[in-house]
């Protein structure tokens, strides 16, 4: 058995100077001996040369959050210098935001997982040795089909988060014969898309800034939630003077873009929007015709709203009724150009499905579905079709899912999955035991409420598998990591958007021993006898063949970056075709009603804090992605750690400033985090950014730094869409 | 008339997303600790619920007088024809006299060259015929860079067309970034 | 806070007004003391290259390039006080040294001796003090040119030619207390205190004067004085400088003057004042560098 290291033996820190081809080759070969690179590299200890010479462009997709924007990498003899957006993606229109321009620190950081990694101490110990991608593919394989021997294939659970690959990840979970697969949409915008989905057939509606006139965000935080051409067209939009109207318990810097600030209280955003449909149904400001024609249920919701006046919903939602009335007067009047964006998560409460129904409702009755300046149907239809490849049939998943979909969440779709009751159940043992865990590219520790019972159920299971760039809290809790390409060294499916078809490829060979997920995927699946479900030789095999159905070559996508579809005709034919079960927008939901819920959208009462507890708002900010950039120090140059956001009033009353430690807890935790005292958010409100706090020691720069929401957050689960309701979580604040 | 470079900031279309801050380390390679260009904040202003908040970036100035030039005790620091301000590092002996003179604190000690470092207008890039870093990446089209005079110019012409301010007037350095806080529908078309 | 110059370049202007003090005090006691004064005129000579030094030293160390510092005498910026400063530093380190040179006692003159040494004194003894008053009023010229609100002060060189003076002679006096030979005797002494009374009021003045010019003018320059006064810096100000540095040895020196002080206690008298006078010399420049760089314009 080879020796057995610490992280901080495999990973010893080293000063890190991008840029220079020496320090990239001292990176790599300093330390115990065993980081040496393969000589076919490139690296040299020369210096750089005069930029003239030896520079290429390579045209990839970025990683840096799921957005796909597209990059040029400037490489200067094999080190990657800078990125830049790709003008012809339209995903960022040429532009990148800090996330992307910081893609090479992480690239060129020493805390990269450089080879594939055994435990070799208890879990969680920081105790591994170094193996070969064989040793390790086999030993994984080894335990999963152990595993499926003793248990069942269901006792095995696969997760992974929205990345390129993950079609082939879902092959692999589904020929191995799992039901259970966690992805990270509970916790982000379950209700969003539930809520969608079950009005107008399509989980995420896009929305025509560019002709919008009236604009109310609610939870759509585009300045520091960044997705790179959305946050574009809302600068151009708030400089055309367009009316934008924020619902947010917190400024944020949307906020401070916006024509109108309102300070809602949480949980009652859903007041607002009922009271608005109130007043537009009252004063008769919908679009008959509209209404008549494309939708059901119209009546019903006459009857429902009659009680949900301006008035009520002030006492509510703490926004003036004439306020109320002023906005839905003068939604109404812009429409169709006015939407009440779908957003992502709105308050994050078990109400937030209602939330987002009354939202789709609103921007039903003013009818401006596929209208310029509203919203806008299904993209599927009018995206190019790639080539795809023939397997066998995959085995029929055996057993129900553990994390309650469809038996105890029967509106969830399959595809969303409710995560952190799959962590539940994973301690419960109910409704049978999990065994193993197979984790691509997603952190449960930092994103599942109650970080402690994650950690729990990760020390519960057999055996966890981890694929990952570096050592993210989960896969220092791993016993096998298997290290991927950073997304600057790999191939991944290819991306079409619309007429054109995008390459995710290698801008430098990869520095270490790492592989692209496409292989790790298609090994382990060998491995496992499966490898008849990922048929293809490499990378370059599978994207020829998803390229096949297109006149070009592969050397041409390569070089160009992206491909566009000649003659391609956007197809409008169906944008009225609403894939409901009445095949209209449902107002009153079908499948609400079947279910025997209330089918309209409806009031339901939101929990608030009891005396000298605060709501605990999360939410993101624009210099880092959830929790995977925070040890990107350049990153960390420009925004270094969270802080818990105080009313000036509730710091008075502690008795703290700004950089003062404060006390937060909760009914399932505690932690220390620095204070930031503002007039920018309401008194009852504490807000921390999330991502924080990490606990793996692989995270040199991060561990330790601020404090992770994780570990205040209360699991509570809306039934209806399974999603995370975060912000249901109260808790008291103390000076530290 | 001679080229006159610098820089328009609409800090309207600034979101405070600090892209240009690392867009500028990637490009110059800036050691960690410091940095070429700057986003600031108002913070919040105000009294709860009636706030605001306010960003400016900014970075050198590229002043028409620049006291860190004139302080220069070796032709290190250098105002170029066209205007862009300049270090020599063959010349430089670390003095940091330039950075205690600067008012706008565009400059800095590079630990790692032993120089003072700032903002060069991302030179390298404009005889390239690309713009600056910062202002390529700006997702708010905030910053822009050009001759100042140069009519055709999409600076020349935002200044023609909106009002601006420049920094510290009364220091009288003659500060070359013109910033406009009013919205700015559309950015003109120019040079 | 982390400032660009720190005490390095505060220990580097102190060490350049000592020497330009005591060579000034050197040159004029030779001058116009004779022979009653030449312990004094001695002592100036043989202190004045070595605090300079010192200050060049630690400066080189400051620097980021040091090995660079050459490019400082292949040019001369007329526009930059450290360009032309640094010249005239050079100038007077070297005479500073010919300067000893010729004061030494014959036996040690080992180059050789200058036939005409007292010639050559005078000679320099008549050119140094403008070339000390210039190194003196230079530093202060150097923080001038940096623009910031505080140094930005047109007295700001005055003051540092009076402190300079002012903590050259007390250093000349401290020296010449303290040396076991050659002790200067108490009338030389008396002058001197005398004189430095006489500097003390006139920095008192000057510092008056600035703070209130400083303060009646624009926002930034009066935020930037008013640091000094109740602000971050003001127990440097009130206590170290104000106190300590000015008032104390001002009324150790008049008691002094007035010969109210008892015999045995005089020696310890001088000392205290002088040490004084030189610890408040070096916290006025302290005080100067550091507010001038954490008060910016606004």
């Amino acid at each position: 058995m080879s020796k057995v290291y610490t992280w901080d033996q495999l990973f010893s820190r080293r000063q890190f100077l991008k840029g220079t081809v020496a320090t990239a080759a001292l990176g790599a070969t300093a330390g115990i001996g065993l980081l040496e690179p393969e000589a076919s590299m490139g690296l040299s200890n020369s210096p750089p040369q005069s930029p003239a010479k030896g520079v290429k462009y390579v045209t990839t997709i970025c990683e840096q959050c799921v957005w796909r924007c597209g990059v040029i990498a400037k490489v200067e003899n094999g080190v990657i210098k800078t990125l830049e957006g790709n003008p012809n993606h339209p995903n960022n229109l040429g532009k990148l935001c800090p996330r992307g321009n910081a893609g090479i620190e992480a690239m060129y950081s020493p805390d990269r997982i450089k080879f594939p990694l055994i435990r070799a101490g208890a879990r969680g110990s920081g105790l591994w040795r170094k193996a070969s991608w064989d040793e390790a593919l086999s030993y994984t394989a080894e335990q999963m089909n152990k595993i499926k021997d003793k248990y069942g294939a269901k006792a095995m659970m696969f997760n992974s988060t929205d990345n390129l690959s993950q079609p082939f990840f879902e092959s692999l979970l589904k020929a191995y014969g799992t039901p259970n697969y966690g992805t990270q949409r509970s916790l982000c915008f379950n209700s969003m898309t539930t809520g969608f989905l079950y009005t107008y057939g399509t989980p995420q509606p896009g929305t025509d800034y560019s002709h919008c006139k009236y604009m109310i965000f609610t939870g759509r935080n585009l300045a520091e939630g960044i997705s790179n051409n959305e946050t574009q067209e809302m600068i151009d939009m708030v400089a055309r003077g367009v009316k934008v109207v924020v619902l947010d318990p917190r400024f944020s810097k949307t906020a401070s873009k916006a024509t109108e600030w309102l300070p809602v209280r949480p949980g009652a955003d859903s007041a607002f929007f009922l009271a608005m449909i109130n007043v537009i149904v009252a004063e008769k400001l919908y679009d008959k015709g509209f209404v008549e024609k494309y939708t059901q249920g119209f009546a019903d919701l006459v009857t429902e709203v009659q009680e949900y006046t301006p008035e009520w919903a002030e006492k509510k939602c703490e926004i003036s009724a004439t306020t109320i009335q002023r906005i839905a007067r003068d939604f109404a009047a812009a429409a169709p150009a006015a939407i009440a964006h779908p957003n992502w998560r709105t308050s994050n409460f078990v109400n937030s499905f209602q939330t987002e129904r009354a939202i789709a409702v609103l921007n039903a009755l003013v009818g401006n579905w596929a209208q310029p300046g509203g919203l806008i149907p299904d993209q599927e239809m009018s995206t190019a079709k790639l080539g795809v490849l023939s397997h066998p049939p995959f085995p029929l998943a055996q057993g129900i899912r553990l994390d309650g979909v469809p038996w105890k969440y029967p509106m969830v779709p399959l595809a969303y999955g409710v995560i952190q009751t799959m962590r539940d159940n994973i301690l419960t043992g109910k409704p049978y035991e999990a065994k193993g865990w197979l984790i691509s590219r997603q952190n449960p520790v930092l994103s599942i409420p109650e970080r402690q019972k994650t950690i729990n159920a990760l020390m519960k299971l057999d055996f966890v598998v981890v694929i990952d760039i570096q050592a993210s809290d989960t896969a220092y809790y791993a016993d096998v990591i298997l290290p991927e390409s950073y997304y600057l060294e790999r191939y991944d499916g290819l991306v079409p958007i619309k007429n054109k078809i995008f390459i995710r490829q290698p801008v430098i060979e990869p520095l270490y021993d790492t592989k692209s997920s496409l292989m790790i995927y298609k090994e382990l699946a060998e491995k496992l006898g499966l490898g008849e479900f990922l048929p293809y030789k490499d990378e370059l095999d599978l994207l020829s063949r998803q390229i096949k159905p297109f006149p070009v070559s592969l050397e041409k996508l390569k070089s160009d970056g992206h491909y566009e579809v000649e003659n391609f005709k956007e197809d409008h034919s169906k944008d009225f075709e609403f894939q409901t079960s009445s095949g209209k927008i449902e107002i009153s939901s079908s499948i609400m009603a079947q279910m025997n819920k209330k089918a309209v959208p409806t009031w339901n009462e939101p929990p608030r804090p009891e005396v000298d507890h605060y709501y605990l708002l999360t939410g993101k900010t624009a210099q880092h992605t959830q929790m995977f950039t925070q040890n990107n120090r350049w990153l960390l140059e420009v925004f270094p750690v969270n802080r818990a956001w105080l009313h000036t009033s509730v710091a008075n009353k502690i008795g703290v400033k700004t950089e003062d430690d404060v006390v937060l807890e909760s009914e399932v935790g505690k932690i220390t985090i620095k204070a930031y005292v503002t007039e920018g958010i309401r008194p009852d409100c504490i807000f921390m950014v999330g991502g924080f706090g990490h606990v793996s020691k692989g995270l040199k720069s991060a561990y330790g730094l601020g404090a992770s929401d994780s570990a205040l957050h209360k699991t509570v689960t809306d039934p209806i869409s399974g999603g995370s309701s975060l912000s249901e979580t109260f808790v008291t604040v103390s000076k530290a | 008339m001679a080229i006159r470079m610098g820089f328009v900031i609409i800090t309207s279309r600034c979101i405070d997303c600090d892209a240009c801050m690392v867009a500028c380390r990637a490009e110059n390679d800036v050691p960690l600790g410091h940095t070429r260009n700057w986003v600031k904040s108002s913070g919040v202003l105000g009294q709860f619920p009636k706030v605001r908040e306010v960003f400016q970036p900014g970075n050198c100035m590229h002043c028409d007088h620049p006291p860190c030039v004139s302080v220069c005790p070796t032709g290190a620091s250098q105002k170029r024809a066209d205007g862009i301000v300049i270090i020599e590092n063959s010349k430089c002996i670390g003095c940091k006299y330039c950075i205690v003179a600067c008012p706008y604190d565009a400059r800095f000690a590079n630990p790692e060259t032993g120089k003072a470092d700032k903002c060069t207008l991302c030179l390298h890039r404009l005889e390239q015929g690309l713009e600056p870093a910062c202002v390529q990446t700006c997702l708010g089209k905030s910053r822009q860079a050009g001759d100042l005079n140069d009519p055709d110019s999409i600076v020349s012409k935002l200044i023609a067309k909106y009002p601006t301010r420049v920094l510290l007037k009364q220091v009288g350095t003659g500060p070359n970034i013109y910033y406009i806080d009013e919205p700015v529908s559309e950015i003109p078309e120019g040079k | 806070m982390e400032l660009t110059w720190a005490l390095m370049i505060v220990i580097y202007l102190f060490t350049a007004g000592l020497s330009a003090g005591s060579m000034i005090t050197s040159n004029l006691a030779f001058l116009y003391g004779g022979k009653d004064f030449e312990r004094v005129s001695r002592w100036g000579a043989y202190i004045s290259p070595f605090p300079i030094s010192l200050g060049l030293g630690v400066l080189l160390l400051d620097l980021g390039s040091p090995f660079n510092a050459y490019r400082l005498f292949m040019t001369l910026q007329v526009r930059s006080p450290m360009s032309y400063g640094s010249w005239a530093i050079l100038l007077f380190t070297v005479l500073s040294v010919i300067y000893l040179y010729l004061w030494l006692p014959e036996k040690y003159q080992i180059i050789g001796h200058i036939k005409s040494s007292e010639k050559w004194k005078k000679r320099l003894a008549i050119f140094l003090p403008f070339l000390s008053v210039g190194v003196a009023s230079y530093t202060g010229l150097l923080l001038n040119a940096a623009v910031s609100p505080l140094w930005k002060a047109p007295l700001l060189p005055v003051l540092f030619l009076v402190s300079a003076l002012s903590t050259g002679l007390a250093l000349v006096i401290l020296i010449a207390t303290l040396s076991p030979w050659q002790r200067a005797r108490h009338k030389e002494l008396h002058i001197l205190t005398k004189a430095d009374a006489g500097l003390i009021i006139v920095e008192c003045l000057i510092i008056i004067i600035m703070i209130a010019m400083g303060r009646l003018s624009s926002a930034s320059e009066a935020m930037a004085f008013g640091s000094l006064l109740y602000g971050h810096y003001a127990w440097i100000f009130w206590f170290l400088i104000v106190g300590l540095g000015l008032l104390i040895p001002f009324s150790l020196e008049l008691m002094e003057l007035k010969d109210k002080i008892p015999v045995k206690w005089a020696l310890s008298f001088t000392i205290s004042s002088s040490f004084l006078v030189l610890f408040g010399g070096f916290f006025v420049r302290y005080i100067i560098t550091y507010a001038g760089q954490t008060n910016g314009w606004f």
